[in-house]
């Protein structure tokens, strides 16, 4: 990376390019310019539209806000909401809500994902098509996938008719609390699981052959190979989809609001959809700010590993 | 490519077993869309699970009747957030994959950091925050401040995807354009704007799968009564208990359709971009 550097024209040698007074000076032509040039806009912009509601996010956390007073000043209260938001048993609940869900999908993510991956990384023609088939399945609005999965999972849908035809007597997938939470979960893993399997699938074909060669030779058998070969080597790729998947544990909101709407009563409120519940449906804009600040804590945490392992695999 | 063939493959038991596994779990649903779809109300209603029935397309004339405007302002929506990506996006990954001081790479270093973490903050968490900035700068319930709010959804993340795009370029060709005398600005656009067409295509399909599929924004920035992008109208009628299944997945498939389209242009573009995507 140092090497190539040295290849780069410099500012300098452009510099003496425009400077010299003989190649033809153009009127209009642009002096080299600084890459800032390039990044005022887009910073400007991210800073309006991407930073600045995170500060907004912090002031709103710590301000007493609702629709009367959503434009206008903002009553500061200091902890007042936070606290109140800590002392609220319905966090707590949501907490180990999102707690489940989260180990579901990193289960689900990591093993079932590196299971899938190890079958579908051959490029022969079913797996392509099976790949293909998933992708387009990742692609498809969260609320496609998850309405379909509703109509599949109801009480007189396709899924126990199908039970029934085996004697087994019609389940309330979405409607006993512990089972639609796994039923939520278990849809938010078959989302997730395209995608888990293609960073995956990614990671081993980027294994180098001459040890996948030479681990053949010494006849070890396919899934001791995956294991105690391919898998040492994709742990840069695997720690990244771990972080990815406590995160889209977060996104499991859309399967939550289609599915079950955080209930029966409060079983399946995670703790971005308890956040949104407080300012969107009882307009507690503050409340759901402070549970929101709450939960950034959690991505903050998750951010640090991520920047370090891309960092690294990138100074590779 | 068979360059798995030197760790031979999978037992052939577990391969096979594994297969049928996944295609029954992804085919079997995007089924069940298309057969509800076709079904009338009475029949939606009296026998959900059916698979035989006499098939209909009045429920799918309808649903299009619908929800027609409500695709086109989604495409309007799409296109727009889309074109700011490229605008703001492209100039930025360029700027990011100069090396030009070491004092420039601290910066960029810190700005990716950023860009890093901007793109964890998941959208329940800044739909909140989002909604007290629109409504301060009075554009709640404005086009304008729900393509605004796409465009921070899947600008820092559409940046890092596109910046290994730029970092391929061959240096020989900056200094060969150098040499010829091209200034900086048109290094830029004759250079690196057409090499770049294979990664804008690819950040292009992904903002438009993730914009049109979106609906937290889309459902609380957009004034009630007025028409909802198409996401936004499938999360209303989910919420509704009067809407039959046939409507829904109906609705459904019509949002699918232009999603199968991208798909069908852009598969092989998005697997490598979204490995990219999750390790760059």
């Amino acid at each position: 990376m140092v090497v190539t550097a040295e290849f780069r024209p410099s500012a300098v040698t452009l510099q003496e390019f425009n400077d010299a007074p003989e190649p033809a000076r153009q009127p209009g032509r642009l002096r080299p310019q600084s890459p800032w040039a390039y990044l005022i806009a887009p910073l400007i912009l991210l800073g309006a539209i991407s930073v600045y509601p995170l500060i907004e996010l912090v002031r709103l956390a710590f301000s007493d806000v609702g629709p009367t007073n959503l434009i206008g000043t903002w009553q500061w209260v200091g902890f007042a909401n936070l606290a109140a938001a800590l002392r609220d048993p319905t966090l707590w609940q949501a907490a180990r809500v999102t707690l489940v869900l989260t180990a579901i999908l990193l289960v689900s993510d990591l093993l079932i994902g590196f299971l899938v991956a190890s079958v579908l990384v051959s490029r022969s023609r079913t797996n392509t098509a099976l790949m293909a088939l998933m992708t387009f399945v990742w692609a498809l609005p969260p609320l496609v996938s998850g309405s379909v999965w509703k109509f599949l999972l109801q009480a007189n849908g396709p899924v126990n008719g199908l039970l029934g035809i085996v004697g087994v007597k019609p389940v309330n997938w979405l409607a006993t609390p512990n089972l639609a939470l796994l039923s939520v979960g278990l849809v938010t893993s078959w989302a997730a699981l395209p995608f888990a399997t293609l960073v995956l699938r990614g990671g081993m074909l980027s294994v180098p052959r001459d040890t996948l060669e030479a681990a053949e030779v010494d006849g070890a058998r396919y899934w001791q190979i995956q294991l105690r070969v391919v898998l040492p080597q994709m742990k840069a790729t695997v720690s990244i989809l771990a972080v990815l998947a406590v995160l889209y544990s977060f996104q499991s909101f859309n399967f939550i609001f289609a599915l079950t709407s955080g209930g029966p009563g409060t079983a399946t409120n995670n703790i971005p959809f308890l956040a949104y519940q407080q300012a969107f449906a009882n307009f507690q804009l503050s409340s759901g700010g402070a549970i929101a600040l709450l939960a950034m804590l959690v991505i903050v945490a998750l951010a640090v590993p991520y920047a370090l392992i891309a960092r690294r695999e990138e100074h590779q | 490519m068979s360059r798995r063939t030197g760790a031979g493959a999978p037992p052939r038991s577990i391969s096979v077993v594994v297969k049928i596994v996944l295609t029954v779990l992804y085919v079997i649903p995007l089924v069940w869309i298309i057969l509800e779809a076709l079904k009338s109300a009475p029949e939606a209603l009296s026998a959900p699970d059916a698979v035989l029935f006499s098939p209909t397309l009045a429920t799918l004339r309808s649903v299009i009747g619908e929800a027609g405007a409500s695709v086109l302002l989604s495409l309007k929506v799409t296109v727009a957030a889309s074109g700011a990506v490229i605008l703001f996006g492209l100039p930025a990954s360029y700027a990011l994959a100069r090396r030009t001081t070491p004092w420039w790479s601290r910066v960029v270093s810190v700005i990716l950091i950023l860009l890093l973490f901007l793109q964890m903050v998941p959208q329940p968490m800044t739909v909140i925050p989002l909604y007290g900035m629109l409504a301060q700068w009075h554009l709640l319930g404005s086009l304008t401040g729900l393509i605004i709010a796409d465009t921070a959804l899947v600008l820092p993340f559409s940046v890092l995807l596109l910046r290994p795009f730029v970092l391929a370029i061959p240096e020989t060709l900056y200094e060969s354009a150098a040499l010829d005398g091209a200034g900086g600005f048109q290094i830029f656009l004759r250079i690196v704007v057409p090499l770049m067409r294979n990664g804008l295509a690819t950040v292009a399909s992904i903002v438009f799968i993730l914009v049109w599929g979106e609906f937290i924004y889309a459902s609380n920035f957009i004034t009630e009564g007025s028409t909802y992008p198409v996401s936004a109208l499938l999360a209303q009628q989910i919420g509704t208990y009067s809407t039959g299944w046939n409507t829904l997945m109906a609705l459904a498939l019509l949002t699918s359709i232009p999603l199968l389209v991208i798909f069908v242009f852009a598969q092989r573009r998005l697997t490598a971009g979204l490995t990219i995507g999750a390790i760059k």
